[in-house]
């Protein structure tokens, strides 16, 4: 029934009416019709339609315009995405008028925004159209990923079998084989057990753990293309228990002056800026983290042990949108402690492992692990 | 072996033939949660199983990781401020004459620990349990939180507008305003009170402290010329007297008297010797060599004894004297025979008495060594008959504006009647006290105060000996502090902060030549926390040198035959409430008295024989003088005399502390223009009914077995081990089937010297900050669920009337062969590679067999979740508002709060261990002597408690250990226990 190109010829036209229009220098009238445009509050299920076709790019010949969505996510994604998604705009824009966000749109400031926004042919009423849309994004939110059930599914289906089977062999006796039952039985009592305990083992675990960050700050960015210290920022993993959250002026150190980003443009860093300005803190998501009774020092892994970041956080430096990379267990823990040489020329070591010290320099042992120098008594992490 | 008993009520009440059960107390065992007959609820079994399943699922669900956790980074970091370490200010502690210089830990911004500051001459880095628990005041929910004129809160301009326009039109109309504080010792607040009293002409400023020494100030004037408090040297005195003066415990300033006095209690240095003359045992008293009952109107009588035996020794003079309630004969021989190194004092607020006093120390030449005038204390300057005149005044409507400080008097006055009468009388009523008080609530305007650690000050405890307060958090509500609300009523601009630093660099900077800029004259005092000066040039006022011979006033021998059937009752103040100024304090409440062992409570003490004639048990309500008090049966207790404690029965002071105990204050009267703490009274009268105390020491009785050894100084000096005998025995038949366990390379111990402790309280309180143990509150005390890692025992042996009494502090005891380890059934109790016996929360799931299994009964179970870390709603149990967001800022964030169903015990501090190990290993060196101190090592007064590492065989700890004197507790078990003790030496010479 649709016709693709007689969609786009009446779009051309259409286009070709209302781009004279909008190319007639303003009146003191269209100003004031601007005013009425700006200000309108309710919308027909028609004009959100075609509100919705502005959004994707629907609404124009391609040359003209551009799918929003490309850029602007509506649904929740797992890789980094540097422009604002719909949602946050929609947040940003929601008690402001259509005329602050036409400004935006069709005369950006920033460099790379200009470069995008570029040959938009929207009217005011397009502009409002579009906010209109988009108002709903606040009330919907960004779907997100639907959690994978197949593990209920199993569990459910297993357990059914299982009750089936049990019943048949107790009442029933529809099956003439109680072999047959009993490998049923077998069979879906191992699954729900192996499903309940993968559950049970992962519970309260967070690996690969990667919330949206209230600014998407890119480690690959920083760390990686930029090559900073991870100590510039987190300064205290050095010298304390706590890594440390770099703090607003940490960030301003460098984004006094660096206002905007290659691949960013301006808007993460001005969150960033205008907190700064505004005396607010960024509200960081919490990634790694460890649970009341676990007494975790940053110091004595980074500079007693001699550990490096990347041995418990991976490869950060590759990491557009930070995740939890080792589960945080405690098997975990006592598995590194378990292996990792202790560096027996510290001082420290030297005189209250005299004996192990000794043999290590008279050749008789190669190294020492951390077990030994007391990694493996329990009131050292909880207390 | 001497005979022990943990108290003479198991004796009186139950003969040993008697074999019937237990007298049945009128409590109700289960708490108000399963009582169903209390809610009218019928539930079943199977109601009960279906909550347990969903609490089981509820407990599961709310462990999933559904919370979203924030990061939340300062906007602009603080330099010094490393999130997750802690920092360390000095300050000082001052709450009316109570002093300490302290240093105050700082986490994120928040003080949750004061510990004492070694760099003080006069406290020498000790601490006491108000101390110690003053950091919980701060985070009192129930302080002042704004400027309140009659009833309404308004705003400090608005207040500010209001009082100054009032007090100025009083004091251009030359009425009178009274400025009512207690003794105010800070140099700068003096300063800023002179320039308020220049700006208001007609100010009247009296001094007005509850416990008062003004008896002992007139008596300095009149005897040396000079109204001072001279300071006391308890460490150069080989033979102290103290007449009914808990110097150890509460009297003038214990802690630096602890200080001074413990270090003169080591058996292999000289050894001192103290008699104690008193009515009720007190800490001193326990710890006294010998202690003599005397009933307070014996005490002129004694003292005019000792006073003739000392003049007959020195000058050969016969004078005359009553007959003595006491042998004084020794005492003055002992007295005479070390002349400039003996000490005599008394707690009496009767101005004759310590006249008396004046005249026996200045007979054997101790002013000027062990009594000091030049350098006299500035704790306590007020004068009773300064309020007394001041209530006169009110009454008579003299007084226009009041304006008070930190004092009290509707409650601690001994006619309080007179004085709220007059305060109805008074034009306007002011008060600037920053917690509520039954004063406060009767005055028209509150201008609350900061709490001490909000707050700049200074402070001159001791003559020319400087201490400085600084805030360590930002005032948690809209309070201001008091100084700088008179400089602003005053009309000065300046800040106080400011006024300090003027102030110091005037007065202070040329009484030194270190620094020349009072910038850094003012940083380095702040950092050290003290600056002492003696300045050589000027010389102490001269002092009276004429022998004043005395007379002897016979009024004051109150020794009559019809008295004889009257009881005396004795005023004290207690070790932990004191006045009552920190009466909302929990911990305080929680913290067993030293030697009733009894908290959350006073009571009258009364002696076992007087208790046996009126047919009286412990527990019975008596009516005494229009009063109603429990009867405590107290073993040493003078006959005809009952001990009842000040500080209790507060009315307006907060949820924890309203209606604790009962009031005691109405007992005083005024006698010779002094407050009297003593009290004649006719009969008792029995009310017939019974009350429960909540008593830790009787669930705790260690009866019959060997754990204070002690002896005398002569035997210990022919033989180190005297008294301990038993612990060769036991070492020689030490042997194990097992592979001794070895540490090498660190194994930490402890060594607590009997000798030294004073039984305070300081290390309970430490501990209870350091590791955020839970108050549980009066009814769980009374259920034995209290929860100190720390206890202090207290042993009574010998006689029943006059027993000899030993403090022993019990803590986990960290054995090598620890009966805890091998019962538990999921390993969540264990032995570390350094000796410690690790306490893992997280594995434990609460059988509490380690609990019944340890023979020194040191393991804690939380029966319910007293700190609000918990998930299950119903088991909250908190009774003393200790789980409110605010009360819980006083956690330590290195120490897990434990939740409801784990047990818990001393760690050995292990988490001061684990730092102090981290930044050796940082700084890469081997720990520093004595690096890592225990919270209760840390707080003790006495140094009776010293941690280190058993492994460092030149440690001063390892040196103790190897003397005679070392022993185990219940060593005959074979547990191997990290901690050591000392034997007690007592001086019997």
């Amino acid at each position: 029934m649709f016709d693709p190109y007689l969609a786009k010829s009446l779009r051309y036209i259409l286009s070709v009416i209302l781009l004279t229009g909008n190319s007639l220098p303003l009146l003191p009238s269209d100003l004031q019709e601007a005013d009425t445009v700006f200000s309108r509050k309710e919308f027909s299920a028609e004009e959100l339609v075609r509100g919705e076709r502005l959004f994707y790019g629907l609404a124009y010949p391609a040359e003209m315009t551009v799918d929003c969505e490309k850029c602007h996510n509506t649904k929740w994604s797992d890789s980094l995405n540097w422009n604002p998604d719909a949602l946050e705009i929609s947040v940003k824009y929601l008690n402001k008028s259509g005329a602050d966000l036409q400004a935006v749109l069709l005369r950006p400031k920033g460099k790379k925004m200009a470069e995008v926004h570029n040959n938009f042919q929207l009217t005011n009423e397009d502009v409002v159209l579009i906010k209109a849309y988009m108002d709903r994004f606040v009330d919907v939110g960004i779907k997100k990923q639907k959690p994978v059930v197949t593990n209920l599914l199993l569990l459910i289906i297993s357990f059914v079998v299982f009750s089936i089977s049990l019943t048949d062999l107790i009442i029933k006796r529809i099956f003439r084989n109680s072999r047959f039952n009993l490998m049923l039985l077998t069979v879906s009592s191992v699954v729900m057990i192996w499903i309940l305990a993968a559950g049970a083992i992962a519970f309260g675990r967070a690996r690969d753990y990667s919330p949206d960050q209230p600014v998407k700050f890119s480690h690959y960015v920083h760390a990686g293309q930029n090559k900073t210290d991870c100590n510039y920022c987190h300064y205290s993993a050095r010298s304390a228990k706590s890594a440390g959250i770099p703090a607003g002026n940490i960030c301003l150190n460098c984004h006094f002056l660096v206002r905007s980003g290659t691949r960013s443009g301006v808007t993460e860093i001005s969150k960033v800026t205008g907190a700064y300005d505004n005396n607010e803190p960024v509200k960081w998501v919490r990634i790694y983290r460890l649970p009341d009774f676990v007494f975790f020092s940053h110091a004595q892994h980074v500079t007693a042990g001699e550990i490096a970041c990347e041995s418990c956080h991976g490869d950060v430096k590759t990491m557009d949108r930070l995740y939890q990379v080792p589960d945080l267990s405690m098997g975990w823990c006592i598995k590194c402690h378990d292996t990792r040489k202790v560096n027996l020329t510290n001082t420290y070591y030297k005189t209250y492992f005299s004996g192990i010290y000794n043999d290590f320099t008279a050749g008789r042992t190669d190294s020492v692990m951390a077990a030994v120098t007391g990694g493996r008594d329990c009131g050292n992490c909880h207390y | 072996m001497k005979k022990y008993r943990k108290d003479i009520l198991s004796e009186q009440v139950r003969p040993k033939d008697d074999l019937s059960p237990e007298p049945a107390y009128e409590f109700d065992p289960l708490p108000e949660l399963i009582k169903d007959s209390a809610t009218g609820l019928h539930s079943s079994r199977r109601d009960f199983l279906k909550l347990c399943g969903y609490s089981f699922a509820l407990a599961a669900l709310s462990s999933c990781r559904s919370k979203i956790s924030k990061a939340i980074p300062y906007v602009i970091a603080p330099n010094e401020i490393t999130p997750g370490d802690a920092l360390y200010y000095s300050s000082s502690y001052v709450n009316g004459s109570d002093y300490c210089s302290i240093i105050v830990k700082t986490r994120d911004g928040r003080p949750i620990k004061i510990e004492g500051n070694p760099r003080s001459s006069m406290t020498r880095g000790g601490t006491n349990a108000r101390v110690q628990a003053s950091v919980l005041d701060l985070y009192d929910m129930e302080r002042f939180k704004e400027p309140i004129s009659n009833g309404v809160p308004v705003s400090w301009d608005e207040a500010d507008g209001e009082i100054t326009a009032r007090l100025k039109k009083i004091s251009y109309d030359h009425g009178s305003i009274v400025l009512l504080t207690p003794t105010v010792y800070s140099p700068s607040t003096e300063a800023v009170i002179t320039d308020f009293i220049e700006k208001f002409p007609g100010t009247a400023w009296v001094r007005y402290d509850a416990v008062s020494y003004s008896a002992m100030l007139e008596a300095n004037l009149i005897s040396f010329g000079r109204q001072v408090i001279p300071r006391f040297h308890f460490d150069k005195a080989d033979v102290i007297v103290s007449s009914g003066a808990d110097f150890l415990g509460t009297w003038l300033s214990p802690v630096e008297f602890t200080k001074q006095f413990s270090s003169r209690r080591d058996p292999e240095g000289s050894m001192n010797y103290l008699i104690q003359y008193e009515a009720g045992l007190s800490v001193t008293g326990c710890t006294a060599d010998k202690r003599i009952q005397i009933r307070p109107s014996q005490e002129y009588a004694l003292l005019l004894n000792i006073y003739r035996e000392v003049v007959k020794l020195t000058e050969g003079r016969e004078s005359n004297a009553p007959s003595s309630p006491a042998d004084v004969r020794d005492i003055a021989v002992k007295l005479t025979s070390s002349p400039g190194r003996s000490l005599v004092i008394s707690g009496s607020n009767v101005k004759d008495i310590q006249l008396l006093v004046n005249e026996i120390n200045r007979y054997l030449g101790n002013i000027g060594t062990t009594i000091d005038f030049s350098r006299y204390m500035r704790t306590h300057e007020a004068i009773d008959s300064g309020m007394a005149d001041l209530v006169s005044r009110m009454n008579a409507g003299d007084v226009d504006a009041l304006i008070f400080w930190n004092v009290n008097p509707a409650y601690t006055w001994y006619d309080r009647d007179a004085f709220t009468k007059g305060l109805k009388k008074v034009g306007i009523a002011i008060s600037l006290s920053g917690s509520p008080d039954e004063t406060s609530s009767l005055v028209q305007y509150i201008c609350p105060d900061n709490h001490y650690l909000e707050s700049w000050n200074d402070a001159e405890p001791e003559k020319d000996l400087f201490s400085l307060m600084q805030p360590v958090i930002s005032p948690l509500f809209n309070t201001r502090q008091m100084a700088d609300t008179l400089l602003k009523w005053s009309g000065s601009a300046i800040s106080y902060y400011d006024f300090i630093r003027s102030y110091w660099a005037v007065n202070m900077l040329p009484r030194q030549k270190e620094y020349s800029d009072p910038v850094a004259f003012f940083d380095h005092s702040l950092q050290e926390g003290v600056f002492e000066t003696v300045d050589k040039n000027v010389r102490p006022a001269a002092l009276l040198t004429r022998p004043v011979s005395h007379v002897f006033d016979p009024s004051l021998l109150k020794t009559g035959d019809d008295r004889e059937a009257l009881f005396e009752v004795v005023l004290y103040e207690p070790v932990a409430i004191g006045e009552g100024r920190q009466a909302n304090n929990p911990w305080l409440h929680e913290l067993p008295d030293p030697v009733t062992r009894i908290c959350w409570d006073n009571y009258a003490s009364i002696s076992g024989l007087q208790a046996k004639e009126n047919s009286l048990t412990e527990g019975d309500l008596i009516d005494i003088g229009g009063l109603t008090f429990p009867v405590h049966i107290q073993p040493g207790q003078a006959y005809g005399t009952l001990s009842i404690a000040l500080g209790y029965g507060r009315k307006v002071c907060g949820m924890a502390g309203n209606g604790v105990g009962s009031d005691a204050w109405p007992f005083l009267t005024m006698d010779n223009g002094n407050v009297s703490y003593t009290r004649t009274l006719g009969r008792i009268g029995k009310t017939g009914s019974g009350y429960l105390f909540a008593q830790t020491q009787g669930h705790h009785s260690m009866e019959g077995r060997a754990l204070i050894r002690e002896t005398g100084l002569n035997e210990f000096k022919v033989n180190p081990s005297a008294g301990n005998e038993l612990h060769e025995h036991y070492t020689r038949h030490a042997k194990s089937l097992y592979k001794e366990r070895e540490y090498p390379h660190h194994h930490w111990g402890m060594v607590i010297d009997l000798s030294k402790c004073t039984g305070c309280g300081a290390c309970v309180i430490a501990c209870q900050a350091e590791n955020n143990v839970p108050v549980v509150g009066k009814e769980e005390v009374q259920r034995v669920h209290e929860m100190h890692w720390i206890r202090i025992d207290r042993y009574y042996s010998g006689d029943d009337m006059d027993p000899e009494v030993g403090f022993q502090p019990v803590l986990c005891q960290h054995c090598e062969n620890a009966p805890c380890e091998n019962v538990c059934p999921v390993g969540a109790t264990n032995h570390s590679g350094e000796g410690l016996n690790q306490m893992i929360y997280n594995r434990c799931f609460g059988t509490r067999y380690c609990n019944n299994n340890c023979p020194y009964k040191v393991r804690r179970f939380n029966w319910f979740n007293y700190t609000g870390a918990g998930t299950l709603r119903g088991n909250l149990r908190d009774k003393a508002g200790m789980t409110g967001d605010l009360r819980r800022m006083v956690l330590n964030p290195d120490v897990t709060v434990r939740s409801q169903g784990v047990i818990e015990k001393c760690s050995f501090c292990i988490q001061r261990i684990q730092a102090a190990k981290l930044k050796a290993k940082t700084e890469k060196r081997a720990l520093y002597p004595g690096e890592i101190r225990t919270a209760c090592s840390q707080s003790c007064p006495a140094n009776a408690i010293i941690f280190g590492d058993l492994n460092d065989k030149e440690s001063e700890m390892n040196r103790l250990i190897r003397s005679g004197r070392n022993y185990n507790l219940l060593e005959e078990l074979f547990t191997k226990p990290s901690v050591n003790y000392l034997t007690r030496i007592r001086n019997r010479t």
